[in-house]
């Protein structure tokens, strides 16, 4: 197995303001990783910083290869793709456009049939394509985004706090799509989230993140057994 | 009712040439949430040098041809060179730049062709001598008034299937409803703002040609008044609603021709007709604003500052 | 920008400030002096000129610099109250001083009027209502010429009013003394609105102004009444472009209904950038900046004989100004204020005394743009 992002001594922030001071973190091929983290601890400034849309200093890379100095919409065709928090998905346009949107860096003739696949996936978007995307319910544009991020046949899919505000039951599918999609097409998955208990279940490796430094990584196992974790994450 | 249908068909050109403009006004907006101020002597510069191509003989089809290729590259290099560095100064900074630019280009013009000031004899992109017309219920429509509509209803269409067909359209309408989301899904923003003005200077091109055909005339003053006229229809449709801007420019045209041809014996004649056109135009504007402060198709999604 | 000296500090209120506050009181007075003396009317006209656009400047300083809301439609405001002053005195025998009063009240009210839409409309629709009335003016202007001089009189213009020196000020009714005259009114009214600004500036509703612009909703939930504020803002500027269309009317004698077009309001605009918007002597700076530079390209540009052949004869000036708007918006986005500022403060820093009262007037001017260079005061501004 090799590492199919590796960042080292990452740093970033918001103009005089670093928020990130130098982190490390490897997400090995075919895996799904998860960062916890407290909220303003800089878990979306991790994801904006390995995207690209925020100045950053240190070591990405990418599938071998350096990203540091790419600019997002490259990185973004070279098979990262972002799934934002709040999921900005794009409100004025339909559903269809959205996911059309989202195979903007390809250049291949399977747009129609990935299309198809993802409506497969997620048959309630397909009932909606030709509605506004503003249109949608919190959940529907949850899975819209996620969707229309797979449509650039990611090799890694950077995923923010997908859980957020979904009902509890919402939730659950929504991690077993994930998973489902990390096992069954071999999508490897950097997930951000609050939602802990769920989050472990899914995840291959851990890490966690507290004042924009990595505090603890590891197995699930071996994190969830950490007391100190255990207190500020679990709830138990 | 046969005037009245007359008055239609001419509003209807006039305001096609508004609608053309008021496009260019749309594109420009929706990428950046900024008016061209100079959307107007864009189009003015690039119809003098389609004058200057045919004064030195290339033929007049040609000459709007390379002039709107020169546009293209003429409003990409203003993007790259003026609004995108001025936007990372400050919000307000390309307000203030393409105020500058209207200047400057107005001048430059003037600079470039000394006779413009008084005017420059333009000719007419179609057959458009007394007899030129057809006669539709009794009305005359004049050929040339026929061709420009038909031009500017074609150049939409085309727009249109580029908005919504294309790839690069596409791209263009993820980066107008939200430019952070676009980048994540890889669109190059910068690129498709640089496209934007570019195609908004070739629409200035071929509006500024049309509306110096119908003149037979271009002077350093004609293009301002189609500024402020396609302003206010974009304004009229919705500033970011490229269908508004079109509904918006076609019905300003036909208010303008009503308005100017409202009948001497009818109350208020002496207070509406052809000198205070533009004034009740805008009035009705005006009072659509204030019922819809976003126009009439505009979104209202909250400004962006 | 960081000089590698350190800037000298002057304590807000010492001795050295007091100083430095004479030295600059000093160079006013001077400056004022060399204006007025043995000056003939055409350069005293001059003057007057710069100070109804340095007003016209301040007036949009108020609503674009502080509020947030921009206006093509000042020069609309001038000229109504241009046309008040040239029909009230000929027609109907005014005093110039309550034709003053009565087009500033004229101006507000009609600057109320058309403030309400602005409780409506954001940003580029509110721009586009204000352009679309300095358009619409030209015609309307027209009309009432029409209608009411050439039907009585036959002219094409409003002319023949002058505004005469009063009999106390010991001046008489000849030419230069007009021209003298109309000088320290310009002054004088310059130095009131610039009063007027400051004031409202430093002031509770100031504070107001700026924090709608800055952020409409927080500003609300602060108890900030918005719909009052916006339009009264609107309605005060608009008084003050009227004070601004007096002057003018005065200083030139015959108004028609092309003495004020949207080319003049984009000239207000362009003195206010000029100077530096949000500043409180930026206008007053950038008018005299703008005018006496489009004075001296207009006259020499021209016989620049290093221009290829044909330029010098076309709208160089025009054409140059426009440049160098853009040009200041890279090279210096705050105006000559700005510019001076920031030079300035490598040399020497005005520091707020430690804290002792409430109300602490920072000794710079306040800087408000909205993104601020990092600023030595910054802590004490705002
Ligand atoms: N655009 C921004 N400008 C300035 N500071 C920012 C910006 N975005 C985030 N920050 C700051 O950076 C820090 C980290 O923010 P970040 O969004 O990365 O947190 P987070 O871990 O994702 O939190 P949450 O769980 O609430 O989403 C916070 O202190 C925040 O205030
Ligand atoms: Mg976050």
């Amino acid at each position: 197995m090799s590492a199919l992002l590796t960042v080292r001594g990452l740093s970033a922030g918001y103009g005089p303001i670093e928020v990130l001071h130098g982190v490390d973190l490897d997400v090995q091929e075919g895996q799904v990783a998860v960062i916890l983290g407290a909220n303003g601890a800089g878990k979306t400034t991790m994801l904006r910083a390995i995207s690209g849309m925020i100045p950053r200093t240190g070591v990405v890379d990418f599938n071998g290869q350096s990203i540091i100095k790419t600019a997002p919409e490259r990185i973004v065709s070279l098979g990262v793709a972002q799934v934002p928090q709040g999921r900005g998905t794009f409100t004025d346009l339909t559903v269809d456009d959205n996911m059309r949107a989202g195979a903007y860096v390809r250049h291949d003739h399977e747009v129609v049939s990935d299309l198809a696949l993802w409506y497969e996936t997620f048959p309630r978007l397909k009932d909606r394509r030709s509605q506004k995307a503003g249109t949608l319910s919190g959940g529907e544009q949850q899975m819209l985004a996620i969707a229309r991020a797979l449509m650039s046949r990611p090799k890694l899919l950077l995923c923010d706090e997908p859980s957020l505000g979904l009902a509890p039951l919402i939730t659950k599918a929504l991690f077993q799509t994930i998973q489902r999609l990390n096992e069954q097409h071999g999508l490897t998955v950097l997930l951000v989230e609050q939602n802990a208990n769920l989050a472990l279940d899914i995840a291959h490796h851990v890490c966690l993140l507290e004042t924009g430094l990595i505090i603890a990584a590891g197995s699930p196992a071996a994190i969830a057994s950490d007391d100190a974790v255990r207190r500020a994450y679990l709830g138990a | 009712m046969k005037e009245l249908l007359q008055y239609i068909l001419d509003g209807l050109s006039i305001g096609s040439i508004y609608a053309l403009i008021a496009l260019g006004l749309v594109v420009i907006y929706r990428g950046t949430g900024h008016i061209n101020f100079a959307q107007g002597e864009m189009a003015l510069f690039s119809t003098l040098v389609t004058w200057w191509l045919h004064d030195k003989g290339v033929p007049l089809l040609l000459a709007i041809a390379i002039s709107a290729a020169l546009a293209f590259v003429g409003g990409a290099l203003i993007d790259v060179g003026l609004m995108r560095p001025a936007g990372r100064r400050s919000a307000f900074a390309p307000v203030v730049v393409a105020i500058g630019l209207f200047q400057g280009l107005n001048s430059l013009s003037g600079l470039l062709f000394p006779k413009s000031g008084q005017g420059l004899p333009f000719p007419s992109l179609f057959p458009n001598k007394p007899k030129d017309f057809v006669s539709i219920f009794g009305a005359a429509w004049r050929i040339e008034r026929i061709g420009v509509l038909a031009v500017v209803l074609v150049t939409t269409a085309l727009l249109f299937v580029l908005f919504q067909k294309t790839k690069i359209g596409l791209a263009m309408r993820t980066v107008a409803n939200d430019a952070t989301s676009a980048k994540l899904v890889g669109v190059p923003t910068n690129r498709i703002l640089m496209f934007s003005w570019a195609l908004a200077a070739v629409i200035g091109a071929i509006g500024g040609a049309l509306k110096a055909g119908i003149d037979t005339n271009v002077s350093i003053g004609s293009m301002f008044s189609v500024f402020l006229l396609s302003a206010a229809a974009a304004t009229l449709g919705g500033l970011d609603s490229p269908g508004g801007a079109v509904i918006g420019g076609l019905s300003l045209g036909v208010i303008e021709s009503l308005v100017g041809n409202y009948p001497h014996d009818w109350p208020a004649s002496d207070w509406i007709g052809i000198k205070t056109k533009t004034v009740v135009a805008f009035l009705i504007i005006l009072i659509v604003l204030l019922v819809r402060p976003s126009g009439l198709f505009g979104s209202s999604r909250v400004e962006r500052v | 920008m960081t000089s590698t000296l350190r800037a000298r500090q002057i304590r807000y209120g010492g001795s050295l400030h007091w100083i430095l506050r004479a030295i600059v009181a000093a160079v006013l007075v001077v400056l004022v002096w060399r204006m007025v003396s043995g000056a003939v009317p055409s350069s005293l006209g001059k003057y007057t000129e710069a100070m109804a656009l340095a007003i016209a400047a301040l007036s949009l300083n108020l609503l674009f610099g502080f509020n947030g809301q921009i206006s093509i439609g000042h020069s609309t405001f001038a000229g109504i109250s241009a046309f008040f002053l040239g029909y009230s005195i000929r027609f109907w025998d005014n005093i110039a001083f309550v034709s003053l009063v009565e087009a500033c009240v004229l101006c507000f009210l009609v600057g109320v009027v058309i403030g309400l839409p602005a409780l409506r409309l954001k940003g580029p629709y509110l721009a586009l209502v204000t352009l679309a009335i300095a358009y619409v003016w030209p015609t309307v202007a027209r009309q009432f010429i029409e209608r009411k001089v050439t039907a009585v009189t036959g002219e094409s213009a409003l002319t023949k009013f002058l505004v005469r020196p009063p009999s106390w000020t010991g001046l008489k009714n000849t030419r230069q003394d007009r021209a003298l005259y109309l000088f320290w009114v310009a002054l004088a009214l310059m130095v009131l609105c610039y009063v007027v600004v400051r004031n409202l500036r430093t002031s509770r509703v100031g504070r107001s102004l700026v924090a709608v612009r800055d952020n409409e909703t927080a500003a609300a939930v602060m108890g900030v009444n918005l719909a009052r504020t916006k339009v009264l803002t609107f309605g005060v500027s608009a008084a003050m472009a009227g004070v601004s269309g007096w002057l003018i009317a005065a200083e030139i004698g015959t108004v028609d209904e092309n003495s004020f077009t949207i080319l003049t309001s984009i000239k207000y605009i362009l003195a206010l950038i000029l100077g530096g918007a949000a500043t409180l002597t930026g206008p007053i700076v950038g008018a005299f900046a703008y005018f006496f530079a489009d004075d001296y390209l207009k006259r020499h540009a021209p016989h620049w004989n290093w221009l290829p052949g044909k330029f010098g004869d076309g709208p160089i000036a025009s054409f140059l100004l426009g440049v160098l708007v853009i040009g200041f918006v890279f090279i210096a986005p705050q105006g000559i204020v700005g510019l001076c500022r920031r030079i300035g403060r490598n040399i020497a820093t005005v520091v707020p005394e430690p804290i002792r009262g409430p109300t602490h007037e920072p000794a710079n001017e306040p800087n408000n743009l909205p993104n601020n260079l990092p600023n030595n005061l910054g802590e004490s501004t705002s």
